[in-house]
């Protein structure tokens, strides 16, 4: 029986029905996508082996992801971010639960075949250079040696790393060894790319640099699950996020649907408020705030913005334009947190 | 395979790169001062010492570094966790391990071959005779580090590299002693204590079916029949041990 | 690098140089001090099976190492007070880790018989020896050689010297040893068969003393 997992049940896909003599020519099944990366009420708990007491790294996560998006996953220190990807790579074993990666159990390693993976803090054999290490990755892949050479110049010269090919790693910067590590991980053009701290130890240019590949693998429709503490370049650039807290997955959205709910305030910058104008904002309990020959009103409820709009434009003010200042991921994310009882580890 | 062999030239890289052949040019070194220091003492019995001295040199040496070395290079990759960025690629666990162990392996063996060639060398260069004897031992004695070798990867498998070395080197000595054992537990012992002793007896590496050296310092040719016997053998622990290496490994979490 | 980090350095190395001196000098003094005494010596040298398990396959090199200390010493008695009470035991460990290791038994057995005045031994040493390589013509010569030089045992001499003859390989004198202690035995019929075979395969010397023997034998 097909047991690959659908996004939304396990209803099997891609059966077809059985034709008995003289009966109507049976409907062409629709069949639908597989998902690249499906977790189904997974646990994980793991024992100390002096006092034998479990510890619950996973509790209960059921997670799908969509092909073509980039996810997000939040959680403070100890969440159990690590622990999920390291199960979705076959690199343990979940206490219950199922999982599949492009419809396959992880511990197939078939299904880590179409599968790019960049661990946090990467360490790679340092007695081989950039050249080699990525030589040795594609043979891993099984991909023929002049194929791997040719995609590892590319990939090289993409990550900046061109002039270094030839460089034993032990010689390598944190920064150096990261986009190596993205290297590594985009060598056999993978469907589902899984990133555990992608942007750890790259200096601002550097993000960016990743930020925009991340984009570009997006657009050819790889599938990507990062890790992230970097909540501001999560928010830039994840099209849904999980936050992870003790083991539990305690929300999961699209970012903007989750920031929808969240706008503080809107912000107003317009010029020549006249000081009438001005004293009756303030009197109305707007904050109105003075930036060289600008003034920025800051309005609270979506009432008033219409009523502060109206009046501006019948004095004739200039407005330069009007922003919801919404809640930040950040924000976000520790009022969930705050919910949750905190972090608990 | 190509997966489990490209594990293998990894690890000859990284075992040479600690710079290990160093080792061939003391031993050089080592068997050309003893040649000349000890031959006059031995009473016309210096070519004798050269070769004794000289294989049995190059059997230990390549079997500590095979341990040693060995004990640390699975425990390495778990510390550093470069082996996480490998076993996220489309490689069995047992593919892995047969790699690491063809690399141990491989280098082990071929520092054997260059420490039993300087041997013949030294042997042929003082005494004006060839010792080829040394080539059959050279073949055996490197079945039997591929014993210790897959001892060793079996063991660091699951435990730590000191354990590991231990245990490793505890095998090949009870191995030596597996004869006097079982002899030992034939005589009045109790049936079950027999039958335990048996187990254990057949479970230790017999490793004396390799030992050759005697042969070839009074070159004494040597029946290939039990050149034969002795390849089976070795061969067909070794998969066993290496089977039960990979069943281990493959139920081991990286965290 | 710096003065700074050279002084300490050096005084590392030489406090290190004077320690090891200075263990020395306490070694030699110690070691004078305690002396040796005769009962002592290699009393803690173990038995040939004991020492062959401790080998772990490498017997052959740890006969060797046996036989360098057994060579040490016959050595040092040699030039003190002749007295080599040990040195059976020697022999009896270099030959258990290493049975084809002819030589221990040769120098063995004549240290015993020569030095000892105890031939009984050498020949019993010499027979295990020849009980472990029964295709060493060597040591069937000298256990003849012994009968022959120490016991006056002239029949068991023939009978070691006519064995080393019809052993493949022999030296070319061992013929004529075996011929001439025969006739010595009052084996003539065999003294003659084995210097007509001196006649067939010895040099041109050995050839002529083989027939003036033949003749002298009526044999010829």
């Amino acid at each position: 029986m097909d047991d690959r997992m659908t996004q939304d049940s396990k209803r099997p896909v891609g059966r077809t029905a059985r034709r008995w003599p003289g009966s109507p020519t049976p409907r062409l099944r629709e069949v639908e996508p597989l998902a690249p990366l499906a977790l189904a009420s997974v646990s994980k708990t793991y024992r100390n082996p002096m006092t034998l007491r479990p510890f619950e790294a996973v509790r209960d996560v059921s997670l799908s992801l969509e092909r073509g998006e980039i996810f997000g996953l939040l959680g403070p220190n100890g969440a159990g971010k690590t622990t999920t990807i390291k199960l979705v790579l076959g690199l343990a074993r979940p206490s219950s639960g199922r999982i599949r990666v492009d419809g396959r159990d992880p511990m197939d390693p078939g299904s880590r075949r179409r599968l790019g993976y960049l661990p946090e803090n990467p360490c790679f054999y340092d007695h081989l250079s950039a050249l080699e290490y990525l030589e040795l990755t594609g043979d891993l892949f099984g991909l023929p040696g002049a194929v791997a050479r040719r995609r590892a110049q590319v990939l090289l010269d993409r990550l900046g790393l061109a002039g270094h090919a030839r460089k034993p790693l032990r010689k390598y910067s944190k920064g150096m060894t990261q986009r190596l590590g993205l290297a590594q991980a985009l060598l056999n053009e993978p469907a589902l790319l899984i990133l555990d701290e992608p942007m750890s130890g790259l200096d601002p240019i550097g993000r960016a640099e990743v930020k925009q590949l991340l984009r570009e693998e997006r657009a050819r429709g790889t599938t990507i699950l990062m890790s992230s503490h970097v909540l501001a370049e999560t928010e830039s650039i994840c099209d849904r996020v999980g936050i992870l807290n003790g083991g539990r997955l305690l929300d999961v959205g699209p970012v903007p649907d989750l920031l929808a709910s969240g706008v503080r305030e809107w912000e107003i910058a317009a010029d020549g408020l006249p000081d009438r104008l001005l004293r009756d904002l303030e009197s109305a309990g707007h904050r109105v705030e003075r930036v060289g020959a600008r003034f920025i009103v800051r309005v609270e409820s979506p009432q008033a913005l219409q009523g502060v709009l109206r009046e501006l434009c019948e004095a004739r003010v200039f407005i330069h334009g009007v922003e919801a200042r919404r809640r930040t991921l950040e924000e976000h994310f520790v009022e969930v947190l705050g919910r949750d009882g905190g972090t608990d580890r | 395979m190509r997966r489990a062999l490209a594990i293998t030239r990894n690890t000859i890289r990284e075992v040479l790169r600690e710079r290990v052949v160093l080792v061939l040019a003391v031993f050089g070194l080592a068997m050309a001062l003893g040649a000349q220091a000890l031959a006059p003492l031995a009473l016309g019995e210096g070519r004798k010492i050269v070769i004794d001295f000289g294989l049995a040199g190059s059997s230990i040496l390549a079997t500590l570094l095979a341990v040693f070395l060995g004990s640390t290079l699975l425990h390495k990759e778990l510390e550093r966790r470069t082996v996480y960025a490998v076993m996220a690629k489309p490689i069995r666990r047992e593919e892995f391990l047969l790699g690491k162990f063809l690399g141990l392996w491989g280098t082990s063996g071929l520092l054997l071959a260059g420490m039993t060639g300087i041997v013949i060398a030294a042997v042929t260069l003082f005494y004006a005779t060839t010792p080829w004897g040394a080539v059959p031992s050279l073949g055996l004695t490197v079945l039997e580090l591929g014993i210790v070798t897959a001892l060793v990867t079996l063991f660091s498998a699951f435990t730590t590299p000191a354990l590991t070395a231990f245990f490793a080197l505890a095998m090949v000595t009870a191995g030596h002693f597996a004869e006097d054992l079982r002899y030992f537990a034939h005589q009045g012992a109790a049936p079950v204590v027999k039958i335990l002793c048996d187990a254990v007896y057949w479970m230790l590496p017999h490793l004396e079916v390799f030992n050759i050296r005697g042969l070839v310092v009074h070159d004494v040719a040597v029946e290939p029949a039990r050149l034969l016997f002795a390849a089976a053998y070795g061969l067909l622990y070794m998969i066993g041990v290496l089977a039960l290496a990979g069943a281990v490994f493959r139920r081991r979490e990286f965290r | 690098m710096s003065r700074r980090d050279l002084l300490p350095l050096a005084a590392g190395v030489l406090l290190a140089a004077a320690c090891v001196v200075a263990a020395g000098f306490v070694q030699a003094g110690a070691g004078a001090r305690l002396g040796r005494t005769e009962t002592d010596e290699l009393l803690y040298y173990p038995s040939g099976y004991a020492v062959r398990q401790a080998a772990l396959g490498y017997e052959t090199a740890a006969a060797d190492l046996a036989w360098l200390r057994a060579i040490q010493y016959y050595g040092e008695h040699r030039i003190t007070d002749q007295k080599y009470d040990m040195i059976g035991h020697l022999m009896n460990v270099v030959t258990d880790l290493d049975p084809r290791f002819t030589q221990p038994y040769v120098f063995g057995a004549f240290v015993m018989a020569q030095e000892l005045r105890q031939p009984e031994r050498g020949l019993e040493l010499l027979s295990r020896g020849l009980r472990a390589n029964p295709d060493d013509w060597e040591l069937a010569f000298q256990i003849g050689f012994l009968h022959y030089v120490c016991t006056h045992d002239y029949r068991a001499a023939a009978r070691y010297f006519t064995l080393a003859a019809r052993t493949p390989g022999h030296a070319e004198y061992v013929e004529r040893f075996a011929a001439w202690t025969n006739e010595r035995a009052g084996n003539a019929d065999l003294a003659i068969l084995l210097w007509k075979g001196v006649v067939v395969n010895g040099n041109r010397y050995m050839q002529d003393v083989a027939r003036r023997e033949l003749r002298r034998l009526g044999a010829m």
